[in-house]
């Protein structure tokens, strides 16, 4: 009875490990420049080295009508919300800072793969892949500059 | 009258000189092989990056902390205010994270709900 039991959950130890050693929580972190308008609207997605779209990690705001203008998300998902649930919170004030984290397969780093964000804010201009870098294990922690509303990028884990 | 006929003739002659010389310009660039640019280019307008026009703005948004839920504060997410019911393209409302797992689109282990703050 107890070799049994010992046995199961060796067994299911041995299964849960690789299971546990596969995804990582990674932290994404996008500080806003102060460029002083309303809110930004970001959507944070990523490509494979095909540069295909591999699927969303992040939409911050929430009103459907405006995805239009992350053009580059919105291109590749036809602006499909079923893409974005469970993943989609508040838009982001300028000067300020968004920190998400995700439980992420470690599939996603070192393989090719590219984390794109898209902004856009109120009467400002939309910025398609306003950061685009790619996932690997040594550029984590390293910050990526932004090309109009993101000041500096970083992932972390 | 000849003289009415000559200020018409002259009138039409600028006026058609006005508009053929840039298209016989542009037809010129192109046949030279050099790029024709539109005129919305040279005024500085991009395209791709036009200005996003919210007809409101986002302050009830929750910013700091966990995100809303459904039904909180974002009731009146995709109501119309276009008179003529024009309001882009129709979709279902996101869920926000928290009320439901992340998409099975292979990037996630979906066993823990994403934490997301605002600082």
């Amino acid at each position: 009875m107890m070799k049994s039991l010992l046995a199961a959950l060796a067994l299911t130890t041995a299964l849960s490990f690789p299971a546990a050693a596969m995804a990582r929580p990674v932290t994404l972190s996008a500080q806003l420049k102060d460029y002083g308008g309303n809110n930004a609207y970001l959507a944070l997605y990523v490509t494979d080295k095909n540069n295909k779209y591999a699927g969303s990690l992040w939409l911050a705001g929430s009103r459907t009508r405006y995805f239009q203008h992350l053009a580059g998300w919105y291109n590749a998902t036809g602006g499909d919300t079923s893409q974005i649930n469970g993943i989609t919170g508040a838009s982001v004030g300028s000067g300020r800072t968004l920190e998400v984290t995700l439980d992420l397969k470690d599939a996603l780093f070192d393989q090719g793969y590219k984390l794109h964000i898209d902004a856009a804010a109120e009467n400002l201009r939309e910025s398609p892949n306003d950061v685009v870098v790619p996932l690997t294990s040594a550029g984590a922690g390293t910050p990526v500059k932004g090309r109009r509303y993101i000041s500096s990028f970083t992932y972390s884990m | 009258m000849t003289k009415k006929t000559l200020t018409l003739l002259f009138a039409s002659a600028a006026l058609t000189a006005t508009i053929a010389l840039p298209a016989w310009s542009a037809l010129h660039k192109a046949a030279t092989g050099e790029t024709v640019s539109p005129l919305s280019t040279r005024l500085g307008s991009d395209d791709q990056q036009r200005p996003m026009m919210l007809a409101e703005d986002d302050d009830h948004e929750k910013e700091g902390g966990s995100v809303s839920r459904r039904g909180s504060d974002d009731d009146d997410e995709d109501e119309c205010e276009d008179d003529d019911g024009n309001c882009g393209p129709a979709a279902a409302a996101p869920a926000p994270a928290g009320s439901v797992p992340p998409p099975q689109n292979g990037l996630f282990d979906n066993s823990t709900a994403p934490k997301v703050q605002v600082k």
